[in-house]
């Protein structure tokens, strides 16, 4: 384990000297906060609108946003330029144990995606949105956005490690995109038309979503927290388990 | 170690890579035995599985068959106690660009069980070894290509190896870096490590190593001191001259002059 906490702290010294790497992963989604928000919260207006509990549309987007910072997967692109580079075989030339080497990247992604959902709910506090869920609230909030960054940063390092190509894990960050945007990203999964509303209740994603919705939105519906939580918790083990044995069978 | 054991001893080593083209066998059976302290070179044409051959040495690659042993550590069943005896530097000076020298050695001495203050002490020694001390904690980024090799050198030396494996250190280096990087391989090798290196210039083998084995197409096809190569080359051909080594590799890969250029360099430092 102190290999892989070792090998966390350098992946975190990597990411803190990069900025230029770390700047969008801030303001893109903030970006959509604000346009999303600007398009659509004339619509919603806080008085009239159930589902926002009072609060404003900017609060119901916010775990959009969330999910959409914690899906960057800059790390995987690190990897790749150190198995490009020839650093990452002076790590396996390590008698460390294979996994800590995936680890490390995994630990520090943890730690980012803390930072990061601190950060963007800090900002997006004085426009007005409250965790209704209070300081506890706020606190699984942000594990929660930490734990995806781990599981997306996982599946982006299958990627890097299977294709060993920039180009190819960059578009592989791509299929965020539809995971993002098939879920009730606008309005609440009750509200989406029949075949939006099939495919959003297949979509893992939603569920995350709603679970970080409602601590914004809600005093503690557990009902709709746990499944959030049951998803980065078994998505979480597989992309640990697949990435332990992608590389321990690297060649 | 016992001392009549090999430093590194591979027998039957085949690597077969499998494709949509079909199947490539890269090294097909080397056998090699390095002797404790010498330094042994490797040298061969481009894909004639030099490289191949080191990973597999250096736990990099899984082996299709064969057996290798390094310090008298079998590779393929206890990679890990392999590794704490051998020091790796290949072909790419495999650095992390974001951090400083400094950084870099401490972390590598972490890995290989050191803790805080001793992974400080040993990166500070190796820096003064491959005199980089005043440019320790500048980031890797702006280090010049002689002086990443030198640090790649030091971060393989971290945990005091007993066989340290080069592969092609000076490859792309300028003449007077090329000859810092020698001295450093003469120094380490006069500490009692043991040096297997693959190299492409034949009068860098000529300068260094003790012995050597010229690898074609997956096998080995010459082996011996420079001096025992060149006299079987010129008493075989009944030469009236002292062959070269560039003779010798000529004549070991069935190559001419004009078709290896471009695949062996001959280089003076």
């Amino acid at each position: 384990m102190s290999a892989a906490l070792a090998l966390g702290q350098r992946a975190l010294l990597e990411a803190w000297r990069t900025p230029e790497a770390l700047f969008p992963t801030l303001f893109i989604p903030l970006f959509f906060l604000v346009v999303n928000v600007g398009q659509a919260a004339r619509i919603f207006p806080s008085e009239t609108t159930e589902f926002l509990n009072s609060q404003s549309y900017a609060a119901f987007q916010l775990p959009s946003s969330l999910l959409l910072a914690a899906s960057f997967g800059t790390a995987a692109l690190f990897l790749v330029e150190e198995i490009e580079g020839g650093y990452f075989d002076k790590l396996r030339s390590a008698p460390v144990p294979r996994s800590s080497i995936v680890l490390g990247r995994l630990i520090a992604e943890l730690v980012k995606g803390v930072g990061i959902a601190v950060v963007l709910v800090a900002v997006a506090l004085p426009f007005g949105i409250e965790v209704a869920s209070g300081p506890l609230g706020f606190v699984l909030l942000v594990v929660l956005t930490a734990l995806w960054a781990v599981v997306f940063a996982g599946f982006m390092q299958l990627i890097a490690l299977k294709t060993r190509s920039a180009a190819a894990t960059n578009s592989g960050s791509l299929v965020f995109f539809p995971l993002l945007f098939l879920t009730p990203n606008f309005v609440p999964r009750s509200l989406l038309t029949e075949p939006m509303e099939v495919a959003a209740t297949l979509n893992p994603v939603t569920y995350v979503m709603e679970a970080m919705r409602s601590l914004i939105l809600e005093d503690f519906a557990w009902q709709r927290i746990w499944p959030g939580f049951l998803v980065v918790g078994v998505a979480g083990l597989a992309m640990l388990a697949l990435n332990v044995r992608m590389i321990r069978n690297y060649d | 170690m016992e001392t009549d054991e090999p430093a590194v001893h591979a027998e039957a080593l085949v690597k077969t890579f499998g494709g949509r083209s079909g199947t490539v066998e890269a090294v097909r059976g080397v056998d090699l035995s390095v002797r404790p302290g010498e330094v042994f070179g490797f040298l061969g044409p481009n894909g004639a599985g030099k490289s191949t051959t080191v990973k597999m040495l250096t736990t990099l690659l899984s082996m299709t068959s064969g057996t290798v042993r390094v310090a008298g550590v079998d590779v393929g069943r206890d990679p890990d106690a392999a590794r704490l005896r051998m020091g790796v530097a290949l072909q790419e000076a495999g650095l992390d660009p974001r951090q400083t020298g400094r950084e870099l050695l401490v972390l590598q001495g972490r890995l290989f069980g050191l803790s805080k203050p001793e992974a400080a002490q040993r990166a500070a020694e190796l820096l003064a070894l491959v005199e980089l001390e005043d440019a320790a904690d500048r980031r890797i980024k702006g280090y010049s290509g002689g002086m990443k090799r030198r640090l790649d050198l030091a971060s393989a030396l971290v945990h005091e190896p007993e066989v340290l494996f080069l592969d092609e250190p000076t490859t792309g280096l300028d003449p007077a870096s090329r000859l810092t990087v020698w001295e450093e391989v003469r120094r380490i090798n006069g500490r009692g490590t043991t040096v297997f290196l693959t190299t492409q210039y034949l009068e860098e083998a000529d300068q260094l190593c003790d012995r050597l084995a010229i690898i074609d197409g997956g096998r080995i096809v010459r082996e011996g001191t420079p001096a025992q190569l060149k006299a079987e080359l010129r008493d075989r051909e009944g030469l009236d001259r002292e062959p070269t080594l560039d003779d010798v590799f000529l004549d070991a890969t069935g190559r001419t002059r004009a078709k290896a250029a471009g695949e062996v360099q001959e280089v003076s430092a």
